[in-house]
């Protein structure tokens, strides 16, 4: 739409993650963060709506026309509470993973069980989810989304262990956000007892990812394997190549 | 990390060298101290670093690449040069898991043209090691005088990065140091590189000036486009 | 629409742009002084002060002196008010507007229980003459969000700008028109304020009335407004003096669309060629359009008028602080004053 052709994004990108240095800003400032913390102890009641919003900005010592502050509304709202889970991620996984080698061969199952841990985050506002989703899928808040949804991808594979910078790097956090996507999808129509079906779906959907990175894997190396192998029989027999 | 000579370390702006003396703590230099004031980077300074590491390894990638697709050849006209080309190789290679490393540590983009440097190198390498000795010498020559002064640029930007720090009486992590230590060692093995080239005969490649200038040119373009995708 | 517009008339009339055209090469120049000036944080700036120059579209004049010209611009085209504004947004402002509105969504204010269910708010909306914002916030608040309890003070500094609102304010059901106050007022004192009279205009000091008193608003909006006023520091300064804590200040403003370089060459092509002369041909008034069009280019880029609006107190939004309109031509801009 012509009208609000651009809107200045200044949220934080994934670059450069430095040990030395203290964090850069976050996403939101003080008063943001403010009503935002309080606007989202209402979110059970009265969802991610501009009520909520308007309630946690009264709570936080704020006037109601306050949540201008915020330019995205109950989007703003929906974006902290990605934001706070993700960054949640990093301390549980401590209690989630005793051992703390990098061992590779355990990546899969710790990026299956972070996840797992993160969709478990949803449960509090469950209730209103979908009604999440679907503004998140309005058109001018899909980019958004979607980086968030990269971040996500890629703090549970870093928190996993995965040290991969080849082509995989992107096929893995393609299909993980592909999978966490749809997990919470799933999620939201799931009435087993502990999301039990979830956890399967998840389960299943990983088992396949898994299966045919490898099998990728194998088609690659055995296509480089013929290649050299076929190149040396020919130099072999005196081709200068 | 491998022990670093020490004439690299000589070699260290004053604004380096400055700032360790003037420091107030002695230990200011332990990473675990929390004492240190060092000052957020800034947005910039985070996509600089990400895009000098992304373009850093796609350039030690494609290294590694020529070297293997160049040394057949060569070493099966000239054995003598097998331990050469085995050393410039493998320090490559070391070049190459530093990077690969620092990126996964700092979670850092790789570069989205992967394959495509990975058939260009695989390319370069093979046609310049057909072409013969020298021309194989020429590409090596070519590829490095663009990367020694790529590195350069690098470690320049760093140290005005630091000065800045310093200018405005912030600290300077281990970490920022590290890599510029680290860019000023891998610098000098290249041009040690291009030394050696020139050694065997790099400028005897007919028609030296083209080759190198065309090669030049096309690192100067793979350098552009990795700093950005 | 407009390109064609500017490229059929040009020929034609290039000798009469002479004018707008020299002006535009000192443009660059001395509009980037202005910028420096007006982001150094002195206090100087706190007070108006008559003597101190300022601008007046490209020319340089006395903050006095500015006061009295662009009231004699108002005055000159406060009928011709919106054709003008048509003019320079193609039509857009009222779209403008109405997100402005929506998007401030006044009177919203959730029902929750407790002593003060729906809270009550006070709109100032400045340079508000016409009453275009006010109308509209009224309507947001009394019938979208069924708050009653929204009151809307207009203020200018032009009493034949106010004079236009108050008469078309007549067509309002009359429980907005009882919400509704119109004060002569200047935006950079808002400690003497003098309500609108329909009757001539006596010059004795007891129509100088309250002032409006400190952490008494709620929202504070000024809508194609604030670029007309001799010392916009000063008029942020008393806008975050009049917020309650936590109230908010609202600009909607002309502004740069230099984001899109195609959409910004036919944009200045139709502003600095075409509208003056419209304005000579259908107003027979070529200078106000031409004052129009120059505080339009004068005007700070939206990051140094967010800056300018930091330094006076607010707290902006970390996603930028200002939203653009139609690729920049104009902007919104939004600060919070912050609790004590």
């Amino acid at each position: 739409m012509l009208l609000l052709c651009s809107r200045a994004v200044h949220r934080c990108r994934r670059a450069y993650h430095s040990y030395d240095h203290p964090k850069s800003a976050g996403p939101f400032n003080a008063a943001e963060e403010a009503i935002l913390a309080a606007a989202y102890r209402q979110v059970p009641e009265h969802g991610f709506t501009d009520a909520a919003l308007a309630i946690g900005a009264r709570e936080a010592g704020y006037l109601d026309i306050s949540t201008n502050l915020l330019s995205d509304g109950a989007f703003s709202l929906i974006q902290w509470h990605l934001v706070q889970q993700r960054e949640a991620l990093a301390a549980r996984k401590a209690a989630l993973f005793a051992d703390d080698s990098s061992d590779p061969s355990a990546v899969a199952a710790r990026v299956e069980a972070l996840t797992w841990e993160r969709l478990l985050g949803n449960t509090d506002v469950m209730g209103r989810w979908q009604e999440a989703l679907a503004v998140m899928a309005q058109p001018s808040y899909i980019p958004e989304s979607v980086k968030e949804l990269a971040m996500l991808a890629d703090e549970i594979l870093f928190l996993a262990g995965d040290v991969a910078v080849d082509p995989t790097w992107y096929t893995k956090r393609a299909s993980l956000s592909t999978i966490y996507a749809a997990a919470e999808l799933y999620m939201t129509t799931d009435h087993s007892p502990g999301y039990f079906d979830t956890r399967n779906f998840l389960r299943r959907r990983l088992g396949e990812a898994n299966e045919f990175g490898s099998a990728a894997h194998a088609i690659r190396q055995w296509v480089g394997f013929t290649a050299s192998a076929g190149l040396n029989m020919l130099r072999s027999k005196g081709m200068r190549i | 990390m491998t022990a670093i000579p020490l004439r690299y370390l000589s070699s260290g702006s004053p604004a380096l060298t400055s700032s360790t003396a003037s420091t107030s703590h002695p230990n200011g230099s332990n990473p675990t101290s929390g004492t240190r004031r060092l000052k957020p980077l800034a947005a910039s300074q985070r996509a600089f670093l990400s895009s000098a590491l992304r373009v850093n390894q796609a350039g030690e990638l494609a290294a590694t690449l020529i070297y293997t697709a160049q040394t057949p050849h060569v070493v099966a006209r000239e054995p003598h040069l097998r331990p050469l080309m085995q050393h410039m190789y493998d320090q490559e290679a070391a070049h190459l898991s530093t990077f690969n490393a620092l990126i996964a540590r700092h979670r850092v983009r790789p570069t989205a043209l992967y394959p495509v440097w990975s058939v260009l190198a695989t390319g370069l390498g093979w046609s310049t090691a057909l072409m013969g000795r020298e021309a194989a010498m020429a590409c090596t020559e070519a590829v490095e005088t663009e990367i020694g002064g790529h590195y350069n640029s690098q470690i320049r930007a760093l140290l005005e990065m630091v000065s800045g720090w310093e200018a405005e009486g912030y600290d300077v992590g281990d970490e920022l140091r590290d890599l510029i230590r680290t860019l000023r060692r891998i610098r000098d093995e290249e041009l040690e590189h291009l030394d050696h080239a020139v050694q065997h005969d790099a400028q005897k490649a007919e028609p030296h000036w083209l080759l190198t200038g065309v090669i030049r040119a096309g690192c100067r373009g793979a350098i552009w486009v990795s700093e950005r995708v | 629409m407009a390109s064609v517009a500017a490229a059929a008339i040009r020929p034609a009339l290039r000798w009469a742009l002479r004018r707008s055209a020299l002006s535009n090469c000192q443009l660059s120049r001395t509009f980037s002084s202005t910028v420096r000036q007006s982001r150094a944080p002195i206090p100087d700036y706190a007070t108006p002060n008559p003597a101190r120059p300022t601008h007046f579209g490209f020319e340089t004049v006395t903050e006095a002196e500015k006061r009295e010209r662009v009231a004699e611009v108002f005055t000159n085209v406060a009928e011709s008010y919106d054709r003008m504004n048509d003019l320079m947004s193609f039509g857009w402002h009222r779209v403008w507007k109405d997100y402005f509105v929506s998007s401030l969504n006044p009177g919203f204010s959730p029902l929750t229980p407790g002593l003060d269910p729906r809270a009550p708010q006070h709109i100032l909306d400045i340079a508000g003459g016409t009453g275009d914002i006010a109308f509209r916030m009224l309507h947001n608040a009394h019938i979208v969000n069924g708050n009653p309890d929204v009151h809307v003070t207009i203020s200018d500094i032009n009493p034949a700008m106010l004079t236009v609102g108050k008469q078309r304010s007549r067509s309002l059901p009359a429980s907005q028109q009882a919400a509704l106050s119109f004060v002569e007022a200047n935006a950079e004192d808002l400690t003497k304020t003098k309500p609108l009279s329909m009757s001539p205009p006596s010059t004795t000091e007891a129509d100088i009335t309250s002032a409006i008193p400190d952490n008494s608003v709620d929202l504070y909006t000024v809508a194609f407004g604030i670029r007309n006023f001799s010392n916009i520091p000063a008029a942020l300064r008393e806008a975050h003096r009049v917020l309650k804590p936590g109230g908010v200040f609202a600009c909607l403003e002309f502004s740069k669309a230099d984001k899109f370089p195609l959409l910004n060459t036919i944009y200045k092509e139709w502003s600095f060629r075409a509208i003056p002369l419209i304005g000579q041909l259908v107003a027979g008034d070529r200078d106000s359009y031409q004052y129009l069009v120059e505080s339009i280019e004068r005007f700070p880029t939206q990051e140094d008028f967010r800056d300018m609006i930091v330094d006076a107190g607010f707290v902006v939004g970390s996603n930028g602080g200002y939203e653009d309109l139609t690729g920049g031509v104009a902007a919104i801009h939004k600060g919070m004053k912050p609790r004590a």
